[in-house]
This record gives C-alpha cells, structure tokens and sequence, in this order.
C-alpha cells in the first residue's frame, strides 16, 4: 500500500515563504487563509539568540478527527492515506476546524467550504510531487511514503531524530519534522510578542498568549491567524436546545408522577415550548452553516460515525417525540403521556447530552474533552426545564410547583459543581490554557459575571429563598430567566475559550 | 508509490495534461503548454515555466524552469508570485502622457505612435544639436545584458546611468581590486567553509540558486559562518553568527587572515605564484628583500594590531570565536567560499574593503577558482554576442561620471539632482526604466525637487509595467511587460558553470506553438494585454523614429537584415545572438530545432565545461605573438593601455579592452598562463591603481572606519547606527508590491531594536520611535528584539510605499500619503491605511492588514565613498520616543541641509585627473566604455 506523509526537514528550511505561494497559486487560495505556511519563533537572547523554521500545515492523520466529526464525508481519506477533501459535499458546519489539532483547515471565503492541504493529490495522481515539494529552494520539503521501507524520505524519518506536532492527540500524524525547535512545534511554547511579528500584521484572530502566559519561552516572531469558528450560535444553539430538552424532561417527570392530567401545564405547554426551541435551535445549526442550502446533506450524504450526524437524528427523535406529545396532550390522554414519558424523558437526555460527544469529537479542543461536559449539559437541561416552567407558573396553573423549583435548584448546584470541579481540576497543558482564557483571560467577565453570578449564584439564591418561603412565582420565574441568560453567557465562555487555545 | 516526478516531461510541454486542482476530487482535465521564461524580479534570473491554459489562453500558473543550471526548477515565494504581477488589475494598460503639473496626477492616454515620435524627435534634436548629455536612460535592474548599452552606443550617447551606487559599487571595487573581475562567484555547492557577509538563504545576488547549493554544502557538513549585525534568516541557519559592530568587518576579516599567517595556515604556494607580492613588497617595505620569504612576515608587520583581543575590542566579537573560526577556516584550504555584495560592503564609508579583506582570505588559502573557492564573475558569466553595433561613444558625460570620482563603480546616479542643481547640465530627456529612484535612492525629496523642474529635466519618461513613486513625477508614462512579456538573454555567475537564460514574452510564444502566424512584422504588444510593450521593440522603433532616413547612421543598426527598410524584429536580434553562443546551434540542430526555437522551448542553455583555475590555462605562442614580456612577467601587447606611455598623441589610438590593459598572459614558472584581467594579471595584493589615482593608504587590504563607527557615537546618549537596507526574502525592492501574496507575507518593517537599548532610550513596547537623521527625521514603529546588536537598530528598506492618488494603484502595499512644502521642509504624511475594495480581483475584498511600513530613505542625505562612489547607506542617528504631534509614517526633510551632506561628502573625494591626465583609469570596466582620447581630461 501508499500512505503518504510528508518529511519537512527544518535543518534546510530557510524561511522563504516559497512553499507558502505555491500553495496559494496551485489552489488560488485566497488572502487571508492558508493551507501551508511557515512559522517563526525566536529564541535566546544577544547574541546567543536564533530563529527557527518549521513549515505548518495538515498532519494528514492515520486516525483523522476531521474524517470522523465530518457530517458529510466531504473530508475523506484517500487510497494513498491522504486526508482529501471535496468540496461538493461541504455544508460547511466547520466541525472539522474544531476536530483538527492543528490549525490545518480553513473556510474558503470564495466557496464557503472548508479546504485544507491535500497533497495536491490531483498532482500525486498523475506522478507529479505537490507544488511546495516542486519550488522549496533547499528540498526542506519531501514526500514520504511511510509503507515503503526503501523511499528515501521514509528512511530519514526512521534514521534521524524526528517529530511530530502534538502526539498527544493520538492523531497518528504523518508529517514529520527533521531538526525543528521544540518550542516550534508547540504552540503554548511560544507567543506573538506585544510589539508583534516580524513582518506582519497580528490581527485578532492571531494565535495568543494563554492567560497565564506559563510555559511560553520564545517569542513567534511569523504565524498565520485562524478564525474563532464556532461563536454565539452556537453559544445560543446549547440554551435552547436545554430549554427544549429541559422542559419535556420536567414534562415526562410530572407525568410519571401522575400530573398528566393537568393538559395544559404537561400536556401541551411542554411541546410547544419545546417545539418552539427546537425550531430556534435548528434555525442556528442551519444559520452556521457557511453551505445553509446545503444543510439536506446530513441526511442525504450522512457520516454515520460524526456526532453531527447522530445529533440530527437525536433532535428529529426528540422533534418527533415532542409531537406525539402534543397530540396526546391536545387529546387529553394521560394515559398516553405516561407511556410517552420514558422516552421522552431519555430523548431529552440525548438531545441535551449528545453535544459532549460531538464536543468530543472536537480533537482540538481539549477542554471540551471533558468527562465532565454530559452531566453539565444534563445539569443545565435541568436549570432550564425548571425555568421554563418557573416561567409557566406566571401564566397556568402548574401542578407540583416546587418540584420544577427544586429540579431548578438541582440542576444549579450540579452546574456550580461541576463547572467548580472542571476549573478546579488538572488537565492537559490545553485544558489549563483554555480554563486560564475562561477564568481570567478574555472570557472572565463573561465567566464570572454572567456565567457564575448571573446564571448560578443569584438564581441558586433567589430559588432557594422562594422554596423556603415559598414564594410566589414572580421570584423563580426571574431565577429562571436569570439562569437561563447566564447559561448563555457559560455556554459562550466555554465555547469561545476551547476555541482560544493555539494550535499552530 | 509510482516515482514523483517535479515536472511533465520536457516533450510533452506543447500539451501537457493536468488535472484540475479546483475540480479535484473530479478527475477535469487542463490542456496546458508550458512555456519557460525567466523571472524578472530579482537578480538572480531564475527560470520560470508558464503554463497557458489551452482553454482560456490565459496563465493559469508560474513554475520553475527544470532546465535552468542555477535555479534548476526551484523558485523562492517570488517566482510563483509572477502570476500576480502578471494579472495586476491595477497595472497600466497603455502609454499617458501628463497634463496638468507634474506630479498633479492628471493623464491622457496617447497612442504610441504619438509617444514615440514625440520622445524621437527631442532625442534627435538633443543629438543633431550636440546636446547628446542631455539624452540619459537610467535602469533599475537589468535583468538582461547589453541591449539598452548596445542602443546607447549605436545612438551615439555616453547616456546609461544605473542603479549600481546605491547597490553594490563597494563590493564591485572591492573584489576588481583584487582580481579586475567585479564580482565574486563562490562555488558554495563544493565548498568546506561558507563565509557571508551577506543574507544569501534570504536575499542577496543571488538568492535562490545560492540558497540551494549553500544548504546543499551544509548538509555535507560545511560550516556557514554569516557577519551580520542583526540576525538574519542566515544568520540563523549558519553555524556561527558574528554579529560585528558595523563597519568593523574588515578589521574581522584581517584578524582572522593575521591567524591564518600566524598560525602558517595559508597557503603559500598559492600567493607566491597568484599574487603581486614583489609590488607589495617594494611598495610598502622596500627595506626587505624582495624574495617570497618576506611575505608572511611582512604581511604579520603590517597586521600586527589585529589581534583577536583588540579585534574583540574593535568588532565586539568574542576574540575565542575568532580564534576557532580562524582554525576552521585554516584546516579547510582551496574550499573556502565566500561572497559579500551589499550588506557591510553597502552601509559604511569604506565599505568596498569588506570585499577586499573577504577575498584576502580566498587568496591565503588558496581558495581562488577552485572547486569549492571563489572565482571571477567574469569566468562564470557569458555574455553572448550582440549584432554588430556602432563603434565606441566618443564623448564622456559628466553628469553621470563626474571627474570627482575617477574610480567610481559605476556611474555616480545618487548625485544627479545636485548636479542638475549646481547646473552641472540639464536632461532634456530622462529615461527612468523600471526604476523608482525618488522612493529608492537616498535624499528623494531632491529627486522630487529636480523631477518636477522642466529647466533641469525637461522631459521624463518612464518605462514602467505599475505606478512607482517617480512615474507620478513623469511626462510620459508607458507601459513594459513584467517577466512573461518581454525578450532577454541574462546570464549570472551562480555557480561553478555558465548559462544563459532567456526572457520571452509567453502568450507570443504560445500562439507561435499554436500555429498562429507570429512573423516578421509581428510585435510582442500583440500578445501583451492591453498596450503592454516589450523594452527592446521598443528602442529599436525609437531608433527608427531617431533617424528615420538613415542619415544619422543610427537607424541601420536597427534595420533588419533579411527584410531591409523596415525595423530588425526581435527574433532576428537573438537568432544573431544564439547562433554566437558555443555549443548552442549544435545541441540545436541535435533536436532539429534552430538555435533561437532551441532557447523558446528550454529558455535556457548551460555552456559546457567548468571554470575552475582559469587563471591556470596556458596561452598558445600564437595568442602572444606581436607582444612583449615586460619586466613583471606580463605580456604586454602594443597598442593597449598595458604599453601605453603616457604620451597625449598615443592615447586615441590605444584599443580599449572592455575589461583589464588588454595584455593577453603572464609567464608563471616559465609558461604563459591567462592570469587575471589585472594590470599585473596577478591577483592585486597591492593595487597600483589604487595608489596612484589618490589613494595608497588604501592599496593592500586595509580597515577603513566608518562614518557609523561606534566609538564616534554618543552611545551613551541618543546615538545609534541604523541599519536601514535589509532584505527580507519575500520582496524585492519596490518591484514585488504589485504582488499580492508577497504583500500578504509581509508588509510591515517595524524598527529592530535590542531591548537595553529601547529601555535607555524610554522607547515603549511597540512604542512610536522617532529617528532623527542629518536632515529630517521619520516616525516608525519599535519591535524589540534579541537578534540585534545593542547599539544598533534596523529596518528593512522594502516598505513603506506611499501614493498620492489612489488611481495610481498601490492596493496592496501602498499607502496614501500627502506631501507637503513648508518654505523648503519637505513633510509625508500619511493618509490611510490598504483598504478593502471592490475590483476585478475578489481578494482587494480580502485584504486585511493595515500597516504598509514607513520610507526611510527620504531622510538620508546623499553619502557616497569618495573611492567607489557607493552610497554608504547605514545612518547615523539619534533614537527617541516620538515626539507630541508625530504621526506613524510621518518623514520631514530639509532639502538644504541635504545639500549640505552632499557638499561635505564631495570634500572627501581626491579627483581626477589620474596619471597621465585622465579621467579613469583605461583598464577599468565601465558601462559603454567610450573611446580612449574621451579619457583625457
């Protein structure tokens, strides 16, 4: 067999930025993104000091996140072992750019798909090596077919000291570096100095120092910036989604205490609540899509092994559910409710737990890869089913009160502990980069103030006051709506600081 | 896995199939031809392949050329980034003349026949008139050899000015003092100790054919050792870095040749048969015998101070590095390769010793023409033939070759407007061909000043494929193809052999493949886009134009040979030329081709042979007939300047020889050998020239200290040494901003500066820095950095484009900028920012940064070395935060004081006339070397 990967040898690299305009004229790649560029880092100081090469770009994994999380099988692995992609297929969901550990995959701004080095495979198909292999001035970059014992690059690479970009991952990268700096090759090693880069522009969407700027020994004095990719929506897409997920569960929870009777607190106010939040959470999945017309393909050219794919399914389950539902809560059959119950109860649960896997398949974000991730979702579908019908209380008469009150104030407390657990705890150096950005780098406000205070501290308080004066329900219906909003503002922290972690 | 191959096969370019990138996973199939030309960015002339899509006509890509001996194949981020250049929606489509003041911006597009017969008609009157002086064509780069001297001569006028004096006129005089060959060319591939005084794996003459066989070296355990004060990317890659106070290198360079004499690590044989050690001897120590045995102790008098302690003193270099270099060096003779163009030799006073002091070390360890040494440029290049031409320039402009600078390598184009100002002359037609000498060139304020003067220069024309700085300031602005639109055969000393590579216009050549009729009268603009014109077509239509009846003489060498009375085409031109290149027509007719179709399908040939020792070669008794054996061992023919008396009647009827006295041999331990093109034929320890036009201090390798010295700075205070010159690899000069790939690399150059120094100086992280130098001072960016000597501070020269309307296209690099004059104080201010926009290219929607640099060179004065009369670049400054009301980019010059520096400089020079009432001296190259009796002054 070919399995091909690429040998970037660092001792000839010598920085000239050929590789990188190649690449953009083979592929017309347009400014701005980047399948292969060359990143600088300085090191030491006058006159012991230098400066380092080391050419970025996909690893073309054995075991690839990209393939995997790919809703649509746009990313595929050629014969070769190739990490190709076609663009034909892309919806442009931008999983890939979040289950990629290298900063390797990029939207196309004149396509909106993702794109990402592949070879040139249309090159290796006609005998011909990739562009940047064709003009490197010093041959600092080989191909390699890593089956074949006797090809030239694959004996260096078995011969020389040699390294990969974040093993760790498991990724089974096939790009391999001759003589490259550490430092280079990890990107918390090093960090855009304040006075910036040797030649360009930073840009907010350049790589950043983690918050606690620990371990950083070396400045990057050359990199590329990368898009933050997945942001409010779907920050949004996980309250609402909770809010739908949370209020059946409630729902099912009161059914099967024997309140489905009370048709229109649990037999119809649940799915339509629920149905309303679905529909917004479908119109954000579809509305951050870069292909939104394309958004057919997950049913049409499905993965089945991407959490995207399984998610569609789960929430057309549970869409599903939620309408039987209706119907037998319009038709006042609570008998009916009670047999629906369990598995619009368990449905719930998948949809408001399914994106920890689909987090996990994120390769490259380490704090998503958390255990903790589906008890926190199952925690907040809780705080939100209480307050959606802490909410409900205002309007119809909701039978067992307190018991959405104390499932609110639950889901509060296994929110605040485990969320205190996550920031608490020791992970990878990723995890802490990405919990330092959470907790007191960009997203702090954010964290602390809407997350903590707004959506935990004050609801948990004002829940707890209400059920032990038992309150009206002026008072939990502002928890709940102050538990959600701050949800909002958790959610967005926790997306945007597993996003703020280099990669490159 | 099948083989990879780099390329398709060279049969199949005519059609090559690729699969589309775009299409792909689809399997669509690209009918392309591949047509190979040659870069036309930086000097180094690298092959590029074009690959014109069968279904469009358009190209699609730029690759390199497999099948170029210097750049075989590969290309740095510039080659590719042709194609840019090439599809600029912001390039100028066809010939404007102005019309309202110049600089105003106002144009009206004319047609050629109109440009032409105007710009004809004054160049005719200047030449019937006798104004010939007043005719003057100042190039940029060539990137071809001897067309524009050739139309120059046939014209009659001694008119070519260059670029040279703020290039490499230093290094040129550094290395021909040595060896009359003005450049060196290091066989880096072979080499055991790689010596730089230069960034070669990022920049330089030239980059990526050196880059290559200089890691190729590295990789087989070579040492690379770079002198550099800032850290460059090969700085970086080599194994020392030596980063020596500026202008101290020679004082480096002559420690380390003192160890190799202390140490015995030299290699005698070698000086003692190569060198003129007995001149040497005489000259400076006539108290010692004249026999060999005197040399090494000589040599150890004369560099006694340059010890590795006083060195470590001098260049802040650790005297324990020295000393291991010296040993590596020592225990590595004959593959010694070492090379320095600009750099050190560019930014001092003095500068031209850098090359000199480098090569001593070539010459003690024998590292001369060898396998893995440095040899003469002129061994390694070929010039092929031109069509014959009219005979010498009888005259001597003085506005380029002033009798103040008799040594000077090459014209001395910096000091133009001050000529033009003290009324030295006037240009009643100014050529500016593919250069941009008011952003380029130190003191453009007063380029600007004397542009815009129709009493100095009355009428500019620039030959330009994009805006520039100085087009804005033309008469006539016409547009010349970039690399894939124009014809010429350049030919550079890469490596151990010589090529030539030839330039062509693509999509002419591919309707020629196609079948299409590309004949006799076929021009390249037919090809071109828009009314893009090719240089050479169009001198030899001005000629016409010049001489339309033939009675000046001048159109006859413009006539064609096949079909008289009408214009030599372009393919009659290099067919004469090819046909004179040995080897060609015979590897031609081998593939049935002509030698002209030969070149169009390969766009270049490589010479058989290698060059080493060609100093070594005998000379047949025959060659030497008619000469005489003078008293050094020289043949001497009569005739030449090598046996001219001195006597005034004599001097007209000397033949000239374009390089050296035109003495064919020397007789080395009884046998004629070629030597070098030297008045002594030997490698010039001691340089007689040097001593007797003014400057016998200067004849062996000597330091001379810089106007930058640092133990003549308040280093203490707010002095500093700027670096203001620096490549970096991915621009080249103001000729790549047209590119957007290179702009999105880079296209900021913020102010390198050690952190000791920005804290002593209160200069804030990413802190605005004012830097004030003789006359004016301009507002940049700081980017502390360890990779700079403390005491000095950097930035690369390639930014910091401005345009004053946005018409005049700039998108990606250029900012927009007001100038203004404030009773003689010149102020750039700068207006925007590269802003997104909608045009024919979806990526101006794209761009997305915001700095474009800040333009240093308008407050340098003019600093030419009165020896070389290069513009000895680095600055004195001063170095502060900036000051209230000072903007990012903002420049402020006082053009008086400009005029000042250029009057205190000109103190410095000891003028002509040299021995015997000249100019020059004779054996000295110069472009279009005019007839002897010229040289009288």
């Amino acid at each position: 067999m070919t399995r091909l990967g690429f040998l970037l040898d660092s001792d000839s690299c010598i920085g000239c930025h050929a590789c990188t305009v190649a690449c953009k004229s083979e592929h017309d790649v347009p400014l701005g993104v980047n399948r292969t560029w060359v990143k600088y880092i300085e090191t030491g100081s006058f006159p012991n000091v230098n400066r380092h090469f080391s050419v970025m770009r996909c690893n073309h994994c054995d075991d690839a996140p990209c393939i995997t999380i790919c809703p649509t099988g746009a990313l595929f692995r050629a014969a070769n072992g190739v990490v190709d992609f076609d663009d034909s297929n892309c919806i442009g969901c931008k999983g890939c750019m979040n289950a990629c550990p290298y900063d390797a995959i990029y939207i196309n701004p004149a396509t909106n798909t993702a794109n990402k080095c592949n070879f040139c495979n249309h090159r290796i198909e006609q005998n011909l090596e990739p562009s940047c292999v064709v003009v490197c001035p010093t041959h600092a970059i080989k191909v390699a077919d890593l089956d074949d014992p006797d090809d030239a690059a694959t004996r260096i690479i078995a011969r020389s000291d040699t390294a990969v970009r974040a093993p760790q991952q498991q990724t089974l990268p096939k790009v391999y570096y001759r003589g490259a700096d550490q430092a280079s090759l990890d990107p918390l090693r090093t960090a855009i100095a304040a006075d910036g880069m040797i030649w360009a522009d930073t840009t907010p969407q350049h790589p950043t120092a983690a918050a606690d700027g620990h371990g950083v020994v070396a400045r990057t004095a050359y990199t590329t910036a990368h898009e933050t990719t997945w942001k409010a929506k779907v920050s949004s897409y996980l309250v609402t989604k909770a809010v739908a997920a949370g209020v059946m569960a409630v729902a099912a929870l009161l059914a099967l205490l024997g309140h489905g009777g009370s048709q229109a607190a649990v037999g119809v106010m649940p799915p339509v609540v629920a149905g309303f939040f679905l529909a917004v959470t479908g119109g954000l999945l579809v509305g951050d899509l870069r292909r939104p017309e394309r958004f057919y393909y997950l049913l049409t050219r499905p993965n089945r092994r991407s959490w995207l794919v399984k998610g569609a399914w789960v929430l057309g389950a549970f869409a599903a559910v939620c309408a039987a539902w209706f119907v037998a809560g319009v038709a006042g059959s609570s008998g009916a409710l009670e047999v629906l119950a369990v598995p619009a109860a368990l449905l719930a649960a998948a949809t408001a737990g399914y994106t920890a896997f689909l987090f996990g398949q994120c390769e490259g974000r380490d704090l998503w890869q958390t255990p903790l991730l589906l008890p926190t979702l199952l925690a907040q579908a809780a705080v939100a089913g209480g307050a959606a019908y802490a909410a409900a209380d205002l309007f119809m008469e909701v039978p067992a009160p307190a018991a959405a009150r104390w499932v609110m104030l639950g889901g509060l407390g296994a929110c605040g502990l485990l969320i205190a657990a996550e920031v608490a705890s020791h992970g990878t150096a990723h995890v802490e980069a990405a919990v330092a950005a959470m907790t007191k780098g960009r997203y702090a406000r954010r964290f602390w103030a809407g997350g903590m205070v707004l959506g935990l501290v004050l609801p948990g308080a004002a829940v707890a006051v209400a059920l032990a004066a038992d309150s009206g329900a002026a008072l939990p219906a502002g928890a709940g709506l102050a538990a959600v909003v701050g949800m909002w503002f958790y959610e967005d922290s926790f997306v945007r600081a597993g996003q703020s972690v280099p990669l490159s | 896995m099948a083989e990879l191959h780099s390329y398709p096969p060279h049969e199949t370019w005519h059609d090559a199939v690729t699969l589309d990138a775009k299409a792909w996973p689809k399997r669509v199939e690209n009918h392309h031809t591949l047509v190979p030309t040659t870069c036309f960015n930086c000097e180094a002339a690298c092959g590029l392949v074009c690959h014109v899509n069968h279904a469009t006509g358009r190209i699609d890509r730029v690759e390199g050329n497999p099948l170029h001996p210097a750049s075989r194949g590969r290309n740095c981020a510039k080659g590719p980034a042709t194609l840019n250049q090439i599809d600029d929606h912001e390039r100028i489509l066809h010939p404007l003349r102005r019309t309202g003041e110049r600089g105003g911006g106002q144009w009206q597009r004319v047609s050629w026949t109109e440009a032409l017969d105007d710009i004809g008609g004054r160049i005719r009157s200047a030449i019937v008139e006798g104004r010939r002086d007043e005719v003057m064509y100042h190039v940029g780069r060539p990137g071809e050899d001897g067309f524009a001297e050739r139309v120059l001569q046939c014209w009659g006028v001694d008119g070519h000015n260059s670029h040279t004096n703020i290039c490499s006129s230093n290094a040129r005089i550094g290395y021909q003092s040595w060896m009359g060959h003005d450049r060196p060319s290091a066989d880096f591939a072979h080499a055991e100790v790689i010596f730089l005084i230069s960034s070669h794996l990022e920049a330089g003459h030239y980059f990526n054919p050196h880059a290559q066989r200089i890691v190729e070296a590295q990789g087989n355990g070579a040492t690379v050792i770079c002198v550099d004060p800032r850290l460059s990317n090969t700085g970086a890659k080599a194994d020392f870095w030596l980063p020596a106070w500026p202008g101290t290198e020679p004082f480096l360079l002559l420690a380390i040749a003192r160890l190799l004499l202390a140490d015995g690590a030299w290699d005698r044989g070698f000086v003692e048969r190569w060198t003129n050690w007995e001149t040497y001897l005489r000259a400076r120590h006539p108290q010692r015998p004249v026999e060999f045995e005197s040399v090494g102790p000589a040599l150890l008098e004369d560099y006694a101070a340059y010890t590795p302690e006083e060195a470590e003193r001098v260049c802040g270099v650790p005297a324990a590095q020295i000393v291991e270099v010296a040993r590596i060096i020592g225990a590595h003779p004959t593959k010694f390769a070492s090379h320095n163009w600009r750099a050190a030799g560019a930014g001092n006073l003095g500068g031209w010793q850098t090359a000199r002091c480098l090569f001593f070390l070539n010459v003690l360890t024998g590292s001369v023409g060898t396998v893995g040494g440095t040899t003469g440029n002129g061994w390694n290049k070929y010039k092929a033939p031109h069509p014959p031409a009219e005979g010498a320039v009888q005259h001597w402009n003085e506005l380029s070759w002033p009798q103040e600078y008799p040594l000077a390598y090459h014209e001395m184009s910096i000091l133009l407007p001050h000529f033009l100002n003290e009324g030295r002359g006037r240009l009643d037609v100014y050529f500016s061909r593919v250069y941009n000498p008011v952003w380029t060139n130190p003191d453009g304020f007063s380029w600007l000043e004397a542009l815009k003067d129709p009493d100095k220069v009355g009428c500019h024309v620039a030959l330009t494929p994009t805006w520039s700085e100085t087009a804005v300031f033309a008469d006539y602005v016409l547009p010349m193809g970039v690399g894939a639109e124009r014809h010429d055969v350049a030919s550079f000393e890469t490596h151990a052999g010589r090529w030539i590579g030839f330039r062509q216009p693509v999509l002419r050549r591919y309707a020629e493949i196609r079948g299409d009729e590309v004949g006799h009268g076929s021009r390249t603009h037919e090809f071109n886009p828009g009314e893009v014109w090719e240089e050479n077509e169009f001198w030899i239509e001005l000629s016409w134009r010049i001489d339309p009846d033939g009675a000046l003489g001048i159109r006859r060498w413009f006539e064609s040979p096949e079909h008289p009375g009408t214009p030599m085409s372009v393919d009659e031109y290099y067919s004469a030329m090819f046909a004179g290149v040995p080897g060609l027509a015979d590897d031609a007719a081998a593939a049935g081709q002509s030698p002209l179709e030969f070149m169009r399908d390969r766009g270049a040939y490589a010479l058989e042979g290698d060059m080493y020792l060609p100093y070594e070669r005998e000379v047949e008794l025959a060659a030497l007939e008619g000469c005489e054996l003078d008293e050094t061992g020289v043949f001497r023919r009569p005739g030449t300047p090598g046996t001219w008396s001195g006597a005034a009647e004599d001097l007209a009827g000397l033949k000239l020889a374009g390089l050296g006295d035109g003495s064919p041999a020397v007789e080395v331990d009884g046998s004629a050998r070629e030597g070098f093109p030297t008045p002594s034929r030997k490698l010039e320890l001691y340089s007689q020239t040097l001593a007797d036009w003014g400057w016998p201090e200067y004849a062996t390798p000597t330091w001379i200290p810089s106007h930058v010295h640092w133990e003549d700075l308040d280093l203490d205070g707010d002095e500093r040494i700027l670096l203001p010159t620096f490549r970096i690899p991915t621009l080249i000069h103001t000729r790549s901003a047209n590119s957007k790939w290179l702009s999105e690399l880079s296209h900021r150059h913020p102010l390198w500066i050690h952190p000791s120094d920005a804290e002593a100086l209160g200069i804030e992280v990413d802190g605005l820095v004012r830097i004030v130098t003789r006359i004016g001072h301009f507002v940049i960016g700081a980017w502390r950095t360890e990779g700079i000597r403390p005491g000095v501070v950097a930035a690369s020269h390639h930014m910091g484009r401005w345009r004053l309307d946005a018409a005049a296209g700039g998108s990606w690099s250029g900012g927009d900028a007001d100038i203004t004059n404030d009773g003689g104080t010149w102020r750039l201010r700068r207006r925007g920012r590269p802003e997104r926009h909608a045009s024919d290219d979806p990526d101006t929607e794209r761009i997305w940064w915001s700095d474009t640099g800040v333009h240093q060179n308008l407050t340098f004065c003019v600093q030419p070395d009165p020896v070389s009369g290069m513009q000895c670049w680095h600055q004195r400054v001063r170095v502060g935060p900036a000051e209230p009301g000072d903007a990012y980019g903002d420049v402020v010059v006082d053009t008086a004081k400009a005029r000042d520096a250029y009057r205190d400089w000109l103190a410095k020079t000891r003028p002509a006339p040299g021995p015997d009432g000249l100019r020059r001296p004779l054996w000295y190259a110069r472009p279009l070397k005019p007839t002897p009796a010229a040289y009288a002054l």
